[in-house]
């Protein structure tokens, strides 16, 4: 969180940011794995291969048989982008920002952000694990990424 | 009727200014090229039997307007990657006998419009764009931004060589009286422009304007009646890469786009050596070098080199958007290209004609890529 003005923002909360849209039934198990702190994915029964996000049949089979399933965390950063135009009024004060596109050891892949790590030493190839973070305000828990303490490969 | 007879002709080209017009709609946009369209075929509206068109809301009310009942009708979303799906469909329905004469005819108020491409009503790929918003990922600019950042950590590729892209299609538009941006620019003030999405600046992003472009395509035979000098389409293929497309691809569509481009070239029975200028859809710049690797101008890897010394302006070895293209004449989603490719071949293009043209290649690198060679051989 930027830290710039409190006294400005303890004045005028800070416009909000867009949140995950609460009429998508087909990702509510998504989202309430993270609030649990589980990575869980919609699973095809007959392939095997998971999904993100969801969808009636398997893009792989076609099958419609399906569960969610928790899932290993791990990923691989395969790129990143910087934001200096904040496209909602919700990042004006976190520009420059910026987002991660994660390939999880199952290939599913995620666009997200990465915590504790500026800028500058993102770097292309990054081992990275899932960790949850909560919107303060909301029952929303969004899936970040943070660097793999063991990431050596 | 032999092959050549056969093969599908552009016989009028057509378009409106490129500005901010809030007094048109995309239909008024679309006639006004239209008619600029027929006048320079010599046809009228009456000789439209066929009438395909893009981003024009409705065929019914566009028809209505021009007051013609085409036998053939068919309408497409406005994405970019649908003019070259157009002029493919249009040739196609050309050669199965459901049309003699074609319109294809597009209209983009999205200036006036106040059309985003990031944001709220971003909805570039999928639906699922909005699952993406709390983590601030939205626009086609960064998808490319991404893909781009990628290719310089495999590549070494570096910005100062990305910069001789916009540089190049600057010159370019400085030379075309029609274009939006005509001030030529050098290095450092492509690396002063500001970042909208890192590491794209703001001379990597195409210009958003009201505009109208129209294309009149018959069979060759017909073609060579007509007033102008008949520009044939020598060869075009067509290829898709949607599978996990909310992400970017990660070899950079090259797959498709080798594909596409063996297939033009194997058709047509010419080689890269024969091309004399390229019309490469340019959303973005990276667009460009993934292009270039992706058809085969270039090794893989290697877009930064081959560019970096002028190749692709006019006097280089491939001429490219030798009209400014998206970056700098006007954001017409790959149109305007296509009428350039025309008018290089009937030697039309003034100060910056490519001098004696015969082959022009006209690619698209996106979930669906295109490749159109067009020629003026009668062969």
């Amino acid at each position: 969180m930027n830290n710039k003005d409190t006294t400005l923002a303890e004045s005028k909360p800070a416009p909000a940011k867009p949140l995950p849209s609460a009429d998508d039934p087909f990702n509510a198990r998504f989202w309430d794995g993270l609030r649990q702190g589980r990575l869980m994915l919609q699973t095809c029964m007959d392939c095997h291969v998971p999904r993100f996000p969801a969808s009636r049949h398997c893009p792989h089979c076609h099958s419609e048989l399906c569960d969610w399933l928790a899932v290993d965390g791990h990923g691989v950063l395969e790129s990143f982008c910087t934001f200096h135009k904040a496209y909602w009024p919700g990042f004006a004060a976190d520009v420059p920002y910026s987002v991660v596109q994660v390939r999880m050891t199952n290939g599913v892949r995620f666009y997200s952000n990465l915590v504790g790590v500026d800028t500058p030493d993102i770097q292309i190839g990054m081992q990275v694990q899932a960790v949850f973070e909560r919107v303060e305000g909301s029952d929303v828990t969004l899936l970040k990424f943070k660097p793999n303490a063991q990431g050596a490969t | 009727m032999n092959a050549s007879q056969l093969r599908a002709s552009v016989v009028g080209v057509g378009n409106t200014r490129y500005a901010t017009m809030p007094e048109l709609d995309a239909y008024d946009l679309g006639l006004w090229a239209l008619k600029d369209a027929l006048e320079d075929a010599g046809l009228d509206f009456s000789d439209i039997d066929g009438l395909i068109l893009n981003r024009i809301p409705d065929y019914q009310r566009f028809a209505e307007l021009c007051g013609i009942n085409p036998a053939y009708t068919l309408t497409t979303p406005g994405h970019g990657r649908f003019s070259g799906i157009c002029i493919q469909t249009a040739a196609a329905v050309l050669q199965a006998g459901l049309a003699k004469t074609v319109a294809l005819v597009y209209g983009n108020n999205g200036k006036s419009a106040g059309a985003r491409y990031g944001g709220e009503s971003d909805n570039y790929g999928s639906g699922g764009a909005g699952l993406w918003f709390p983590y601030g990922m939205t626009s086609p600019g960064a998808f490319h931004a991404l893909m781009w950042q990628r290719h310089m950590a495999m590549y070494g590729t570096r910005p100062e060589q990305l910069a001789k892209v916009s540089m190049a299609f600057r010159h370019h538009a400085s030379l075309n009286p029609q274009a939006v941006m005509r001030k030529t620019f050098d290095l450092d003030a492509y690396l002063e422009a500001r970042f909208i999405c890192e590491p794209l600046r703001l001379l990597d992003y195409c210009l958003i304007n009201d505009g109208g472009v129209a294309m009149i395509m018959t069979l060759a035979d017909r073609a060579r009646d007509l007033r102008q000098t008949p520009v044939h389409l020598a060869a075009f293929a067509q290829r898709s890469q949607f599978v996990d497309s909310t992400f970017p691809p990660e070899d950079f569509w090259r797959e498709p786009m080798a594909q596409a481009g063996a297939e033009t070239f194997a058709k047509a029975g010419i080689s890269h050596a024969d091309v004399d200028a390229l019309m490469v859809y340019d959303n973005f710049s990276p667009t460009v070098m993934f292009s270039l690797e992706g058809f085969g101008y270039c090794p893989v890897g290697e877009s930064g080199s081959f560019v970096q010394d002028g190749r692709l302006k006019l006097g280089g070895q491939f001429p490219t958007n030798t009209s400014g293209g998206h970056l700098s004449e006007s954001y017409m989603q790959g149109w305007g290209l296509n009428v350039e490719a025309v008018r290089q071949l009937r030697g039309n293009c003034g100060e910056r004609q490519v001098p004696g043209a015969e082959f022009v290649h006209y690619m698209a690198a996106a979930p669906v890529i295109s490749s159109i060679l067009y020629t003026n051989h009668e062969q």
